[in-house]
């Protein structure tokens, strides 16, 4: 019976504990949704947990400065170009550090630590002008293709595959006469999946996001990625005008985001808790 | 494991599908680009209320008409959309094209240093406000304009010349604007406090500081606030000498009696604590405003709370009698002036000033140098261009001498019929732009900050001008204090 209340106590201390959680998380989102409802002069000059009457007003301003789907549909193009590639060339970069032994791999291994230290704001001048000679400003390259090389990604995956694959697995394919290139796309890969997801969601997020550089590269409206739209809009006008229609396009952005994060969340549990290698 | 499966397969699904959407989406580029400009045409055309009355202006100028027609288009960089409006205009006249891209101002000067600093092409004509263009001028940014010179030194508003030539003297950037700087003030406090709503008149009530604080007096002891804040001092803190002369920091008598009456102002409690852009701010435009303690929390106030607090005036409540600001401030105090619309007057101050305006110029590197010139001369140096933008812009001040002297007779009805255009035109003739600095806002930013510690009971007189001193001293090292300054540094 004591035992039984302990646990009751425990369990709502753990309940309220996470409900204050929650509503900690929520609220910023809750307050951008009730913005995005709002004038903007109401904005300014007060406070409100309560949506109020002007998104029609918003949306028009929205629709009247901007092209929204456009904006959506450039992002999702990069979003989801930078996802694939991220996911697919570290893995097999990671795989290769992993499993092979060939002379550097160690230098090769902390050169890509030491890079993963330096913030990719610092080299936007060097990017900004090597992007320049190469004469890709204002095109997707110079957004999408860096991110086959990512120290981050590869330097996680690495770990995680050290941890959950043991090299005896590759010796039964190895026998059987599968190619190397075949044993990583049936083997490697799917053993990888949760931890690619896992990375897949920081990629994907991290492109939707992304401000400065695209805001650097892309000097054509109509080729500009969300956030770069959101901050065109915000300056367009006079700024009453704007910050409810600023808040309502952050949060139709943030939508995908929220999705594409409750997807992928759900594949990484259930694949965390499927490995390979029952013990 | 099924069911990891399944999600597997939808998770590819979701990322194919999305891919080919996007692709497929990439193919419709120019139809979708052309119909956003379109409809951002359409939602800058505000009411224009405000506009003048049959002002013709004849174009004696010479630039106008016999536009030439060039092949492709231009690129236009800013920072705000009004200059579609002029690019709309100039395609429909000439038929040439300029594309305009807005940049958010926070990354404006980033992007220009990027972009330029790598020697682009890709931008033809980008604007600049006062205090970026020095560092465009020198980074080499600018094309040199200075075929236009005669013209500009001529035909537009003398500030506005010089801001637009580089320290050599040569232009490289001209404006379609001014913004030369006024009082605005309550016509009918005036007439019920000093017995006169005449601008003149109450001009001489804000001639020096000591008039200033003299007026002040006045209307505290009717219940009203001279400002909102004391910042709005901040406009007349060059009167007779610059900020830094011959590598000297300057705090001539004028500033010294500048501190003393912003603080006097402060302590004698005949401001209204309501800071420039804050909700109070704004609420006092339209009406009586509840007294507000000097530590007040002015940000999380709501204004419509305010106004009704204050309804029907009465104890407890005071009004504003003036704002000092460029004559952009004079068009936000009239779009929230509510029921006080018409009850202003705009009038001169301690000294001529101006704050802020567009400049346009040419990019260095751009292969369309002649075309976007064009584009620039037909912005700048075209009456009918500054004619159209004063009526369509709904009360900008341009920088046409012409088109200010044509419309001097006109009888603004929401600042008591004055001739306001008149009124800035012979405002900015006293511009003195040789009293202007790159050290300005730095330095105005260290003694504002002295001026508020003092305010504050934080620090002496004394202690306040040594720090201010060192705070610039320490982003100018290069700057020294003169022997004959108010206080010695240790």
């Amino acid at each position: 019976m004591s035992e039984k209340i302990k646990t009751r106590i425990s369990k709502s201390l753990l309940y309220f504990f996470l409900i204050v959680l929650a509503v900690l998380c929520f609220t910023p989102f809750w307050l951008m949704l009730v913005n995005s409802t709002r004038s903007g002069n109401e904005i300014m000059t007060a406070f409100s947990m309560l949506p109020g009457g002007s998104l029609a007003r918003n949306w028009e301003v929205v629709s009247e400065n901007m092209n929204l789907g456009r904006g959506f549909l450039n992002s999702l193009f990069l979003a989801v170009c930078n996802t694939v590639l991220v996911s697919y060339f570290s893995a097999l970069t990671a795989y290769g550090l992993a499993f092979y032994k060939f002379p550097g791999s160690r230098v090769i291994f902390t050169v890509m630590l030491v890079f993963m230290m330096i913030p990719s704001q610092l080299s936007l001048l060097g990017f900004y002008n090597l992007v320049n000679q190469l004469g890709l400003i204002d095109t997707y390259w110079p957004l999408i293709l860096p991110s086959i090389a990512s120290p981050a990604t590869v330097f996680f995956l690495r770990q995680y595959i050290l941890s959950v694959m043991p090299r005896a697995i590759l010796e039964a394919p190895r026998i059987d006469g599968a190619g190397e290139l075949t044993i990583f796309h049936k083997i490697a890969l799917p053993i990888m999946a949760p931890g690619i997801a896992t990375m897949a969601i920081g990629a994907f997020i991290g492109s939707w996001n992304n401000y400065l550089i695209p805001m650097m590269l892309i000097n054509t409206p109509a080729k500009r990625p969300l956030p770069v739209m959101v901050a065109e809009l915000s300056a367009v006008r006079d700024i009453t005008t704007n910050l409810g229609a600023t808040y309502l396009v952050v949060a139709v952005s943030a939508l995908p985001i929220m999705i594409a994060f409750c997807f992928f969340s759900k594949y990484i549990i259930s694949g965390i808790s499927a490995g390979s290698v029952k013990e | 494991m099924k069911r990891e499966l399944g999600l597997k397969k939808l998770t590819a699904m979701f990322l194919t599908v999305a891919m080919v959407l996007s692709l497929a989406a990439c193919g419709n580029t120019g139809s979708d680009g052309g119909n956003s400009t379109s409809r951002a045409d359409s939602a800058g055309n505000s009411s224009s209320a405000d506009s003048s009355g049959s002002a013709s202006t004849d174009n004696s100028g010479g630039s106008d008409g016999g536009y030439k027609q060039y092949d492709g288009k231009i690129v236009l960089w800013t920072l705000a959309k009004d200059l579609q409006q002029f690019a709309d205009r100039y395609r429909e006249e000439t038929g040439n094209e300029v594309e305009v891209v807005v940049f958010d101002s926070a990354d404006f000067k980033t992007k220009i240093m990027q972009t330029l600093g790598a020697k682009s092409k890709d931008v033809d004509v980008f604007v600049g406000e006062p205090q970026m263009l020095p560092d465009f001028y020198e980074a080499g940014f600018c094309a040199d304009l200075s075929a236009l010179d005669n013209e500009v030194k001529t035909r537009l508003v003398e500030y506005t010349y010089e801001a637009g030539c580089d320290s050599d003297g040569v232009l490289r950037a001209i404006s379609y604007q001014a913004c030369p700087g006024s009082v605005i003030y309550r016509r009918d406090l005036a007439q019920e406090v000093f017995g006169t709503d005449d601008p003149e008149e109450i001009g001489k009530l804000f001639a020096s500081f000591d008039t200033i604080e003299e007026t002040a007096r006045t209307l505290q002891s009717k219940g009203y606030t001279i400002f909102g804040d004391t910042g709005a001092l901040r406009w007349f803190s060059i009167s007779s000498n610059p900020w830094v002369r011959d590598g000297e920091i300057i705090v001539d008598q004028d500033r010294l009696d500048y501190f003393d009456c912003a603080v006097n102002l402060y302590q004698n409690k005949q401001v209204a604590n309501a800071t420039e852009w804050s909700a109070p701010w704004y609420a006092s435009m339209a009406g009586p405003l509840p007294v507000l303690d000097a530590d007040a929390d002015v940000w999380g106030m709501d204004k419509d709370q305010l106004m009704s607090d204050a309804a029907g005036g009465g104890a407890g409540t005071t009004q504003v009698f003036s704002y000092v600001m460029p004559s952009w401030g004079a068009l936000i105090v009239r779009d929230n002036a509510e029921g006080n619309k018409g009850k202003f007057g705009i009038c001169s101050g301690v000294c001529s000033f101006f704050g802020g305006g567009t400049f346009l110029t040419v990019n260095e590197y751009s292969q369309n140098k002649e075309a976007a010139q064009q584009f620039i001369e037909y912005c700048t140096l075209n009456d009918d261009t500054a004619q159209w933008w004063l009526k369509e812009s709904n009360g900008d001040v341009v920088s046409s001498k012409a088109v200010l002297e044509a419309n001097k007779d006109y009888q603004n009805e929401s600042f008591g019929n004055q001739n306001t255009y008149g009124f800035y035109a012979q405002e900015m003739e006293k511009i003195d732009y040789s009293l202007i600095t790159g050290y300005d806002d730095a330095c105005k930013d260290a003694f504002g900050a002295a001026i508020m510690s003092v305010q504050k009971g934080e620090q002496t007189k004394e202690e306040a001008l040594k720090e201010f001193y060192t705070v610039v001293l320490s982003t100018y090292p290069e700057l020294s204090v003169p022997a004959d300054a108010p206080v010695t540094l240790d």
